[in-house]
């Protein structure tokens, strides 16, 4: 295997054989980390060094103008146990990713399932149900939905004038102001049912063809052919829609003013940790925050991937 | 890897749809034209609410206004101390530069790892996998008291200076899985001819790859456009405000009695994303197809 006959861009590396790291580092690396220099830097300046930092901050006292006080576990033992708000930040979150992520998800197959039909149209159809999820996470969207949910919004003049019905105001009552969020999530979802798409266009149909012969039903069909092949995408979709229902933010911001209410139904973690952070200027107590929103981000995570041999179909 | 909408003629989903009763195809659309009516109808019910009389907002939900009156665009534009034509050019700023600065950035770490050997270079990979995944509130505080320290708060260099240092590991994958789809044999045939590593990036890769540049610099411009939370925090002086901070001053401010104004803003402040979404279509949907974008 001479070098002319198998060139590579990292001229040398091979020829030096079984050099030591550091020769080899010094041969043929020089231009992959030249090209590599810009995302070092910020990895090291906006990631890796931050994520030293922000530990150390969740031992501290800390509020921007003097310098960080340790104070060892203190903010983690506040937050566990005397926290009442971090509890109902907890629970407004798991609710939100419980109700949001399947709800989405069922629709967002549904509708691609429709799709995959052969129908005329399906670009512009595609198009459509894809527009909400694109412009969903802007402020201008929020806005939208807090009108339509008011007391004198859309959804009640529908309500009224359709079946006589006297709707809430829902964006002010507790009782469903976060179901009005999970609404705004379910909606956008457009994006997961375009992956969904995708991946029911990979399998074979003949395999429906075979079932059908077999006089199969269309329900059985569903949940012995379609479903089984289609459980890589649907893990992936769980775990993207699930972290980013974990971080979201925006809307509920908007919809409450910033301030999680009324009654901190709709206090979403991340929004918990804003308010902690850049209110009142709480930057240990925050981080201690942010290490346990990554804990449980990764706890889930690491239950998806383990537990996804028992569930996920792979090619054999 | 397009996904192709249409099922080609001749194909099983061709003689599935033909063979299909008319009824049942009929179904079919009435069902979708139905989801997708509901859906469109707040978006169609927003753009009517702007351009309606003040009185009627809320006391129709139908989409056909009595009369149009753009009235609510000037006053949601003059609404505030600072206009929204100020706001507009400070979105369109941070979202150029943004756009500039991912796709140099991006496409240059994703060449090292699409084509160039280095020692460690499995390992940086996995790194940068692990940062996809990272929530930003892990590293946000120390973000900013970093910026805080620069003297960058209420500038937009926390916003754009990041771009520039490939901090959206994010379009770094999506290069890289559309790098390894290029012929080598182009790569090495130019490195025999004596080009260098870096002839090869910008003479061969980026002008073979301007799909994939195309999908990141619209998503970017489009989630940067969109982006709340950075503005949020180290944008301070209404004079910096984008769009989206804008909107949000109004909802604050003058919301409550001016709601024509607040949806005619709300609904300009689409307009560009709108018009992007008009254009590239096709392109943001094969992205969302082939790499699982988020939204």
């Amino acid at each position: 295997m001479t070098e002319a006959a198998q060139p590579t861009l990292a001229a040398g590396g091979e020829s030096v054989g079984r050099a030591s790291g550091w020769s080899r580092f010094a041969e043929g690396s020089g231009p992959g980390y030249l090209f590599l220099t810009p995302w070092l830097i910020g990895l090291f300046c906006f990631t890796l060094g931050p994520i030293v930092y922000s530990f150390y901050l969740s031992f501290t006292r800390f509020d921007l103008l003097t310098a960080p006080d340790w104070v060892g576990l203190e903010n983690y033992r506040r937050i566990l146990t005397e926290d009442p708000k971090f509890l109902a930040s907890m629970r407004v979150t798991f609710l939100y990713v419980l109700f949001s992520v399947p709800l989405k998800l069922a629709f967002a197959l549904a509708v691609a399932m429709l799709l995959n039909k052969g129908i005329k149209g399906l670009t512009l159809y595609r198009a459509l149900f894809y527009l909400p999820s694109l412009l969903g996470a802007s402020v201008a969207i929020a806005i939208l939905w807090r009108a339509i949910f008011s007391a004198d919004g859309l959804i009640n003049q529908l309500l009224w004038s359709l079946f006589g019905i006297n709707g809430p105001s829902w964006i002010t009552n507790p009782k469903y102001a976060l179901w009005t969020l999970v609404a705004l999530g379910v909606w956008q979802f457009g994006s997961p049912m375009i992956i969904f798409l995708a991946g029911l266009r990979q399998i074979p149909q003949d395999m429906y063809e075979a079932a059908s012969l077999d006089g199969a039903s269309a329900w059985r069909q569903f949940w012995k052919i379609t479903l089984p092949l289609l459980t890589p995408i649907v893990f992936f979709n769980v775990i993207i829609q699930t972290i980013e229902a974990f971080k979201s933010f925006t809307p509920a911001f908007i919809i409450s003013g910033g301030l999680g209410g009324p009654v901190n139904s709709t206090l979403f973690y991340a929004l918990y940790l804003y308010q902690e952070a850049f209110s009142f200027f709480r930057m240990g107590y925050a981080s201690a925050l942010a290490w346990i929103l990554l804990v449980i981000i990764s706890v889930f995570t690491a239950i998806s991937f383990l537990s996804s041999r028992y569930w996920v179909h792979y090619d054999d | 890897m397009t996904i192709d909408a249409r099922p080609k003629p001749g194909s099983l989903e061709a003689e599935q749809a033909e063979r299909r009763p008319l009824w049942r195809s009929l179904l079919i659309h009435a069902a979708l034209i139905a989801m997708c009516f509901v859906m469109i109808y707040p978006l169609l019910w927003m753009v009517s609410a702007s351009v309606r009389p003040q009185d009627e907002i809320f006391s129709s939900a139908s989409l056909i206004p009595s009369a149009i009156d753009w009235g609510a665009y000037w006053r949601g534009w003059n609404g505030l101390r600072v206009s929204f034509g100020t706001f507009f050019l400070n979105s369109f700023v941070i979202a150029a530069l943004a756009v500039i600065g991912n796709v140099l950035a991006c496409s240059l770490t994703a060449f090292a790892f699409a084509r160039l050997e280095f020692f460690g270079k499995r390992f940086w990979f996995a790194i940068m996998l692990v940062t996809l995944m990272l929530p930003y509130q892990v590293t946000l505080i120390p973000q900013y008291v970093l910026f805080l320290k620069l003297g960058w708060v209420d500038t937009i260099l926390p916003l754009v200076v990041p771009k520039f240092l490939a901090a959206d590991a994010f379009f770094i994958f999506l290069m890289v899985q559309f790098f390894r789809g290029i012929p080598r044999e182009l790569d090495e045939a130019a490195m025999m001819d004596g080009c260098s590593a870096w002839r090869i990036y910008w003479k061969i890769m980026l002008p073979l790859s301007t799909p994939v540049l195309a999908t990141a610099a619209v998503f970017t411009f489009i989630w940067t456009w969109d982006d709340f939370f950075g503005p949020l925090i180290y944008l301070n002086d209404m004079r910096q405000y984008t769009v989206m901070l804008g909107l949000r001053t109004f909802t604050d401010s003058t919301g409550e009695s001016d709601f024509g104004g607040l949806f005619a803003m709300s609904v300009a402040s689409l307009v560009p994303i709108f018009l992007l979404f008009l254009v590239f279509q096709r392109l943001l949907i094969e992205g969302i197809a082939t790499t699982g974008i988020k939204r």
